[in-house]
C-alpha cells in the first residue's frame, strides 16, 4: 500500500475496515444491509494530519468513530500503536483512551450544559491521574492559555460562550490528556468563516507544537487543503482516492475528486468562464449501492466494465492511489 | 397501509396474550393459596372446607401448566367460566353489558373532540392572553376534578337542584329513545369532561408548536389565506400528537367508565366490575378485566391506524 | 429569578403549606376524627365545628385534614417508590440497551397495556382493600411510566456528543450514568413526579369512593364523598368540602407540573399569540402609499434606512440603517455571518418577521408589475398576502422543514398556483408537472405524488424552488438555499439558479448567504452586512478585488481558499444585540480603528458611483 521504507511506523492503522447497520423491514421483512463503510485501509503516522472528505452517506463520520474505537467494526480491525482495539478489555480500552481524543462538530452539543467548563476540561486529568490533585488547576490554566481563552472562563458554564469559543474549549478538553491522536469530526463546519479561521489556526499551531496525529473529517475541501498533508476522499463508504494533499488538489486522479473540486464554489473567477461542468444525479442510498464502482451512476467516464467489479486501488505514485480503472492525474478546469 | 394494519394487529394479538398470561400469573404467583386469598375477609381465616371446595372449583389441584392451558383453551372457545355467585356464564353478562359501556365511551369521545379541538386551536392562536389563560385554567380544573366528583356534583346540580335530567338509571333505546338519550347525557358528559380537558390542552400545545414551524411560514410565503393555512397547514399537522395522546388516554377513559357507571347506575360492563370485585367473584373479575383489556388494546390499534393514515412518515419499520 | 421560576412559587408554596399542615395534623388542636355526635348530625358550620358535622356528627374539618394525610401519604409514597424503581430501570435499559433494555423497558410497556384502574382493581381483588395493597398496586402501576420517561430521556441524552466525549475521556459507565446522564434526565422525571402524585390521588380516591380503597375508620376524601353522596338531600355541603379539597389539591399538583415543565424547558410565547393569524383590523391597516408615476428604469426594490427592532423599553435594533437596491434582472448577494441581520432583512421584504420583531424605521419601496410603488414597511398581513407569490417570493434554507410533511409535493405546488389565481383543475395539474420538470426533478408525473420525506435533499430543494417561482414572481429572495446541501448537489442547485436567471431575465434575485465563493459564482452585486448594518455594497468582482471596508477585507482574508499559510482570523466575536458598541460596530475588532470610529456612527461614503462603504477610512483599506 504505502512505501514502508520512507515512513515511520504508523500510529493508527485501519485494515479492511467495514461497518454495517442492518435494518429490518417490519417484523417479517427481509434484513437489509446498509454498509456505511466498506473496505477502508488507512494509516496515520505520528504527527501526520490526514483529511477525510466526502459528502453525506460517504461514511466519514462512522470511520472516525471506528478509529476511536467507539463503534465496533463489522469487518477488519483498528490498531493503535500496534494493539488491536477490539482485542482490548473494557478497562484496557479506557486506559488507552488517554492517548486518543475527539473533537466534535456541534459546539453546542459537545459540552455538558450543567457543568462548568473547567470541570469538563479536567475530567481526563482526574480519570487518568495524570497530574497530582494540587496541580490540576495550574494545568487547566495552561490549557486555557494554549487555546487562547481567559483563565476566568474556567468557572463558567458553556452557555456563556460563543460557538467559536466552545470549539476551543472542546479542543482544550481533547488536549488535556496529552493525546497522540485526535479525531476532529467536522469541528469548524458549524462556525462562521471568520471564527472558523480562529479554530483552524489553532489546530495548525497545535499540530506544529505538539506533533499530534490528526484525522480531520470535513466536507469543506478548502479547509482540508489548508490544514492537511494527506487527503482521503470517500464516496458511499469506500475510499476512492488517497494521496498527498497538494498533489491531489492540483491534479486529482479520480473523477469523483475532480467533480468535488469543480463543484466547490470558488472565490476566484473561473479561467474558462461560464458555468462549470455539473455532476448530475443524486447520491445513491447506502442501502442500495450501485453494483461495481459506486460512482459509476454519475461518472462522466463510466463504461460497461465499471459495473462489473469494484475497482481496485491503482497506484499513481508512492503514497498516492485512486480506485478507478481510468485513474489518471488531471488538472481541474 | 394494509401491511401496517396487519402488522399492528399481530402486535395487538400478542399483547392480548400477554395480558391474559399476566392476569393468570398475578393470581397464581402471589404467595399464599389463591382460594384462601379470595375467600379471606380482612384477617378472619376462611373456613377450610370452603377453601377446599373453591380449590376444586377453580381446578387448583391440577399442575400449573395444565391450569394455564385450560385457561387459554377456555378463553379461545369463548368460555370465560361461570360466576361464583350465581353460576351464570360470565360471557353472557359481558355480551349484554359491553355495548352499553361502548356507547358511553364513544359518545364521550365524540363530545370531547368536537368541543376540544376548536377550543384548543382558538386558545393557541390567542396564547399568552386572557382568553387563553381562562381556557387553560378551565381545562386544568376539569382535569383535576376526579370523574366521580364531577359525576356526584353534576347529579347534585342537574338532577337534584335544577331537576332538568334524571339522576341515573337505564332504559333501552328500543323502548324509549328520548329517555334513553336523556339518561345518556350525564354519564357521557361526565366522562367527556376530563377527556375534553386533555384534548383542549394537547391541541393548544400542539397548535402552538406547529405555528412555529417552517412549513407554516412557507404557507404564508405562498400567499395562502388565513383560513386555508389554519386548516391545511396548522390543524392538520397538529392533530397527529393529539391523536397519540387520545390513544394514551384510553386507559383513563375506560377507568372513568368504571366510576361513572357506578355513580349513575348505568348498567355497563365497567360498573359491573365493581360489584364483582366487591364479592371477590374471581371468574367474573378476570373475565371482565380481560374483555376490557382487549377493548383497550383494540382501541389503541384503531388510534395507531388513524395516526398512520394522517401521517405519511410512519412506515412499516420495526419500532 | 426568571419569570417562569417565579410562577413556580404559587403552586409550590401551596403544596408546601398543604404538606406542612397534613404532617402536623397530630399536633394541631383538632377534634377526634372518630368522635361521633349523633344528635348533631348534619349540623352546619359553627364556632366549634368550622365546617360543620357529617352524617355521624363527626367534625368535618378534622376528617378533611386526616383524610388528606392518608391520601397524600399513599400518593406520595407510591410515587416515590415507583420513581426510584422506574428511573433505575429506565436508566439501565436506556444506557446499556440489549438484554437489559428488553427486560426492563419492554416489560414495563407490557404492564401499561392494562388500564390503570383495572390493574389496581385486580390487585385489590386478590389482596383485599387497605393502605398497603393500595400502595403496592399504585407503585406497580406507575413504575412503567417512570421507566418509559427515564428510558426515552436516557436514549436521547446518550446520543449527545458530550456523553460520547465522556466515553472518549475513559470515564467508567457508572460514572457517566451518574454524573452526566442522570442530571440531564432529571427534569422530565421531576415533571413526571408531580403528575404521578396527582394521578395517584385520583385513583386512590376513586377506589376509596368505590369502597375498595382505604378502609374505614381511616378517613379519606374518597370515602367522605361516598358518604356525602348518600346524604345529598339533607346536607349538600358535605359533598362540597371534600370535593373542593380533592380537586384543589390535584389542581395544585397539576399546576406545579405544568409550571415545572415551562421552567425547565422555557418556550417564549408571544403575548397575544400568533398575531398574523388574527382577523384583519387588529393591526394597523395603513394603506400602502404610492410614490410617483411608473418609472420603467427605476429599481425593483429600494431599501432605505431600514431598522428592525425588538422590545420597547429598551428597544434593541437588530438591523439598523440598512439599505440596498435591486434592479430588475439583477442578482444581489446579501452576505454576512451570524448576527449580521441578513436573514431578518430578507424576511422583512416578505412581511414574515417573527411576531416579536417589527420594522421600526425606514422604507422598503417595491415596484409592482402594474407599475405602482408600494412601501413594504407599512403593509399589513392582508396586503402582503396579495403580493406574496405573484410579486415577491422566497426560497428557504431547510427544505425538509419548509415543506409540509403530510401533504404531497404536487398538492403543495397546486395550492400555490391556485392562490396565485390559476383556475381549472387540469390547468393546475399540468402546470405542476411543468414546474417540476423546469426545476430538474426527473419523472415529474410520478414525483408530484411523493411526500417530502420521500425525496432526496437536492430534490426537496428543487421542489422548494418550484414553489417559489410557481407564480412567476418579480423578486425572488433565497435565504441560504444551498447551505445545508452537499457540495455536488449545491453545484446543481446553483446551476438551477443560473438557469432561472436566464429563463426569466426580468426577475430580481436576492441571494442571502455566508459563503463568499457562492457570491462570486452567482451574483452581480454584493451587499455586506455586519452586526445589523450594511457596511459595503458594490459589484462583486470589484468588491472582492478591492474591498473598501475593513470587515470585507478581513472576511476575504479569512476564507481558507487563499494561498496564504496562516488564515487571517478576525479576533473577538460579534457583539450581542443588546450590548452594541457606540459608533462603528466593527471598531472593537478592526485593524484600522481610530478614536473617531467609536465616537460617532460612520456615515455612508461612496468611493465610486456604484459602491458604498460605511467606513471613514475606506481609502486606506485596500
Amino acid at each position: 500500500m504505502f512505501d514502508m521504507g520512507a515512513k515511520p511506523a504508523p500510529l493508527v492503522e485501519a485494515r479492511g475496515l467495514a461497518r454495517n447497520f442492518p435494518g429490518r423491514q417490519g417484523l417479517l421483512g427481509r434484513v437489509r444491509d446498509v454498509w456505511a463503510v466498506r473496505d477502508v485501509t488507512l494509516a496515520l503516522a505520528p504527527g501526520e494530519t490526514v483529511g477525510v472528505v466526502g459528502e453525506s452517506g460517504c461514511g466519514k463520520s462512522t470511520l472516525g468513530r471506528m478509529m476511536m474505537g467507539f463503534d465496533r467494526p463489522t469487518e477488519g480491525s483498528v490498531s493503535f500503536d500496534g494493539r488491536d482495539l477490539a482485542a482490548l478489555s473494557a478497562a484496557e480500552r479506557r486506559k488507552l483512551s488517554r492517548r486518543m481524543q475527539m473533537v466534535f462538530q456541534d459546539p453546542f452539543g459537545s459540552l455538558d450544559p450543567r457543568r462548568s467548563i473547567g470541570a469538563q476540561i479536567t475530567d481526563g486529568l482526574r480519570i487518568h491521574r495524570l497530574v497530582p490533585p494540587g496541580e490540576i488547576e495550574a494545568e487547566l490554566f495552561r490549557l486555557l492559555d494554549q487555546v487562547g481563552l481567559p483563565r476566568s472562563a474556567a468557572s463558567r458554564r458553556p452557555h456563556a460562550f460563543s460557538g467559536g469559543q466552545r470549539q476551543r474549549i472542546a479542543v482544550a478538553r481533547a488536549l488535556s490528556t496529552r493525546p497522540d491522536f485526535i479525531v476532529a469530526d467536522e469541528p469548524v463546519s458549524a462556525l462562521d468563516v471568520s471564527i472558523q479561521a480562529q479554530v483552524v489556526n489553532l489546530l495548525m499551531d497545535l499540530r506544529r507544537d505538539l506533533d499530534l496525529a490528526m484525522l480531520f473529517i470535513s466536507h469543506d475541501l478548502h479547509v482540508v487543503r489548508h490544514l492537511c498533508t494527506r487527503i482521503v476522499v470517500m464516496y458511499l463508504g469506500r475510499v476512492v482516492e488517497e494521496g498527498p494533499a497538494e498533489r491531489v488538489f492540483a491534479t486529482p486522479a479520480h473523477p469523483y475528486t475532480r467533480a468535488l473540486l469543480t463543484a466547490t464554489p470558488s472565490l476566484k473567477p473561473r479561467p474558462t468562464g461560464g458555468a462549470p461542468r455539473i455532476l448530475p444525479g443524486e447520491l445513491p442510498s447506502p442501502a442500495n449501492p450501485p453494483s461495481g464502482c459506486p460512482f459509476r451512476t454519475r461518472c462522466p467516464l463510466a463504461e460497461a466494465a465499471c459495473a462489473e467489479a469494484v475497482p481496485a486501488a491503482r497506484r499513481i505514485e508512492p503514497g498516492w492511489q485512486a480506485a478507478c480503472i481510468k485513474a489518471a492525474p488531471e488538472a481541474v478546469a | 397501509m394494509v401491511r401496517y394494519i396487519a402488522y399492528r394487529s399481530l402486535v395487538a394479538i400478542f399483547l392480548v396474550w400477554v395480558v391474559v398470561t399476566l392476569v393468570f400469573l398475578l393470581l397464581h404467583l402471589i404467595p399464599g393459596d389463591p382460594a384462601e386469598l379470595l375467600l379471606s375477609q380482612g384477617s378472619i381465616a376462611p373456613d377450610p372446607q370452603a377453601v377446599a371446595a373453591l380449590r376444586e372449583k377453580m381446578g387448583l389441584n391440577a399442575p400449573l401448566w395444565q391450569q394455564y392451558l385450560d385457561h387459554l383453551g377456555g378463553l379461545l372457545s369463548g368460555d370465560l367460566g361461570a360466576s361464583f355467585r350465581d353460576g351464570a356464564p360470565v360471557i353472557e353478562q359481558i355480551a349484554t353489558r359491553l355495548p352499553r359501556t361502548l356507547e358511553v365511551i364513544f359518545t364521550a369521545a365524540l363530545l370531547a373532540s368536537l368541543a376540544g379541538v376548536p377550543l384548543g386551536t382558538w386558545a393557541a392562536i390567542r396564547a399568552g392572553g386572557k382568553a387563553d389563560g381562562f381556557v387553560s385554567l378551565l381545562a386544568s380544573a376539569a382535569l383535576s376534578t376526579p370523574v366521580f366528583v364531577v359525576g356526584s356534583v353534576v347529579i347534585l346540580i342537574f338532577a337534584q337542584q335544577l331537576k332538568w335530567l334524571p339522576a341515573g338509571g337505564f332504559v333501552p333505546f328500543s323502548e324509549d329513545p328520548v329517555q334513553h338519550l336523556k339518561l345518556l347525557i350525564l354519564p357521557a358528559g361526565t366522562v367527556a369532561l376530563s377527556l375534553w380537558a386533555v384534548i383542549t390542552r394537547m391541541t393548544r400545545a400542539s397548535v402552538l408548536e406547529v405555528l412555529e414551524r417552517d412549513h407554516v411560514r412557507t404557507a404564508r410565503a405562498k400567499g395562502l389565506g388565513r383560513n386555508t393555512i389554519l386548516r391545511r397547514h396548522v390543524v392538520r399537522n397538529a392533530l397527529i400528537p393529539v391523536l397519540t395522546v387520545l390513544g394514551l388516554e384510553m386507559g383513563t377513559l375506560i377507568g372513568g367508565t368504571v366510576l361513572v357507571e357506578f355513580v349513575f347506575n348505568w348498567p355497563g360492563l365497567s360498573g359491573y366490575l365493581v360489584a364483582a370485585v366487591d364479592a371477590r367473584d374471581y371468574p367474573e373479575v378476570v373475565g371482565i378485566v380481560m374483555t376490557i383489556s382487549v377493548l383497550f388494546v383494540f382501541l389503541n390499534l384503531v388510534v395507531d391506524v388513524v395516526n398512520a393514515a394522517l401521517d405519511p412518515r410512519i412506515s412499516l419499520v420495526t419500532p | 429569578m426568571s419569570r417562569s421560576t417565579r410562577k413556580l412559587l404559587l403552586p409550590g408554596g401551596i403544596v408546601l403549606a398543604l404538606v406542612t399542615v397534613l404532617l402536623l395534623a397530630p399536633l394541631l388542636p383538632l377534634h377526634d376524627v372518630r368522635a361521633m355526635d349523633i344528635p348533631n348530625r348534619f349540623a352546619g358550620p359553627s364556632a366549634a365545628h368550622w365546617l360543620g358535622q357529617d352524617e355521624f356528627g363527626r367534625d368535618v374539618l378534622a376528617r378533611l385534614i386526616w383524610g388528606g394525610r392518608a391520601s397524600l401519604f399513599i400518593a406520595v409514597g407510591s410515587a416515590l417508590a415507583a420513581a426510584t424503581i422506574g428511573t433505575l430501570l429506565g436508566l439501565l435499559g436506556g444506557y446499556f440497551r440489549g438484554v437489559v433494555e428488553v427486560l426492563t423497558v419492554r416489560a414495563a410497556e407490557v404492564l401499561l397495556c392494562l388500564p390503570p384502574l383495572l390493574l389496581a382493581l385486580l390487585v385489590v381483588t386478590i389482596l383485599g382493600a387497605g393502605t398497603w395493597p393500595l400502595i403496592l398496586a399504585l407503585t406497580l402501576l406507575y413504575t412503567p411510566n417512570y421507566a418509559r420517561v427515564a428510558y426515552a430521556a436516557t436514549l436521547q441524552v446518550r446520543g449527545l456528543d458530550y456523553v460520547t466525549a465522556q466515553r472518549a475521556m475513559g470515564a467508567p459507565p457508572l460514572t457517566i450514568l451518574g454524573r452526566t446522564i442522570l442530571p440531564n434526565v432529571l427534569p422530565p422525571l421531576l415533571v413526571q413526579m408531580s403528575l404521578v402524585v396527582a394521578s395517584a390521588m385520583v385513583i386512590e380516591s376513586g377506589l376509596s369512593f368505590l369502597g375498595l380503597g382505604v378502609v374505614p375508620p381511616t378517613p379519606s376524601w374518597g370515602l367522605m364523598i361516598r358518604a356525602a353522596r348518600g346524604a345529598m338531600e339533607q346536607a349538600p355541603m358535605l359533598l362540597v368540602w371534600p370535593s373542593l379539597a380533592l380537586a384543589g389539591t390535584i389542581l395544585t399538583f397539576n399546576l406545579l407540573c405544568d409550571r415545572l415543565q415551562t421552567a425547565l424547558d422555557p418556550r417564549e410565547v408571544t403575548k397575544g399569540g400568533a398575531l398574523w393569524m388574527r382577523r384583519p383590523g387588529r393591526r394597523k391597516t395603513a394603506a400602502a402609499r404610492r410614490h410617483g408615476a411608473a418609472d420603467d428604469n427605476g429599481p425593483l426594490v429600494e431599501i432605505c434606512n431600514l431598522a428592525i427592532s425588538v422590545g420597547r423599553t429598551p428597544q434593541i435594533d437588530l438591523v439598523r440603517r440598512a439599505g440596498l437596491t435591486v434592479m430588475p434582472g439583477e442578482t444581489v448577494a446579501l452576505v454576512g455571518e451570524s448576527g449580521s441581520g441578513k436573514t431578518l432583512t430578507s424576511l422583512a421584504l416578505l412581511g414574515l418577521l417573527p411576531d416579536q420583531l417589527r420594522v421600526s424605521a425606514g422604507e422598503m419601496r417595491y415596484r409592482t408589475r402594474a407599475g405602482a410603488v408600494l412601501d413594504l414597511a407599512q403593509m399589513d398581513e392582508e396586503a402582503f398576502r396579495a403580493l406574496r407569490g405573484p410579486e415577491v417570493s422566497m426560497v428557504f434554507q431547510d427544505a425538509a422543514a419548509a415543506l409540509n410533511p403530510v401533504h404531497r409535493v404536487g398538492d403543495q405546488l397546486a395550492e400555490a398556483l391556485r392562490a396565485g389565481g390559476l383556475t381549472g383543475e387540469r390547468a393546475v395539474q399540468a402546470r405542476v408537472v411543468e414546474l417540476l420538470r423546469h426545476v430538474g426533478i426527473p419523472e415529474p408525473e410520478r414525483r408530484r405524488r411523493a411526500y417530502p420525506h420521500e425525496l432526496s435533499g437536492g430534490q426537496r430543494q428543487r421542489a422548494m424552488i418550484a414553489l417559489a417561482v410557481a407564480n412567476s414572481p418579480r423578486l425572488l429572495v433565497a435565504d441560504e438555499p444551498t447551505t445545508a446541501l452537499d457540495p455536488t448537489i449545491q453545484a446543481q442547485i446553483l446551476d438551477l439558479f443560473r438557469k432561472l436567471k436566464t429563463d426569466t431575465p426580468d426577475m430580481g434575485l436576492i441571494f442571502v448567504t455566508h459563503d463568499l465563493a457562492v457570491v462570486s459564482e452567482l451574483a452581480d452585486r454584493v451587499v455586506v452586512m455586519y452586526a445589523g448594518e450594511v457596511v459595503e455594497t458594490g459589484p462583486v468582482a470589484e468588491v472582492f478585488a478591492r474591498p473598501k471596508h475593513p470587515y470585507t477585507a478581513a472576511l476575504i482574508a479569512s476564507v481558507p481558499e487563499g494561498a496564504a499559510d496562516q488564515l487571517r482570523a478576525i479576533p473577538g466575536s460579534v457583539p450581542p444585540p443588546h450590548d452594541m458598541p457606540p459608533g462603528c460596530r466593527f471598531a472593537p475588532r478592526c485593524d484600522h480603528a481610530l478614536p473617531q470610529c467609536t465616537s460617532r456612527v460612520p456615515e455612508t461614503s461612496h468611493p465610486e458611483a456604484s459602491r458604498s462603504s460605511r467606513c471613514i477610512r475606506w481609502k486606506e483599506v485596500c
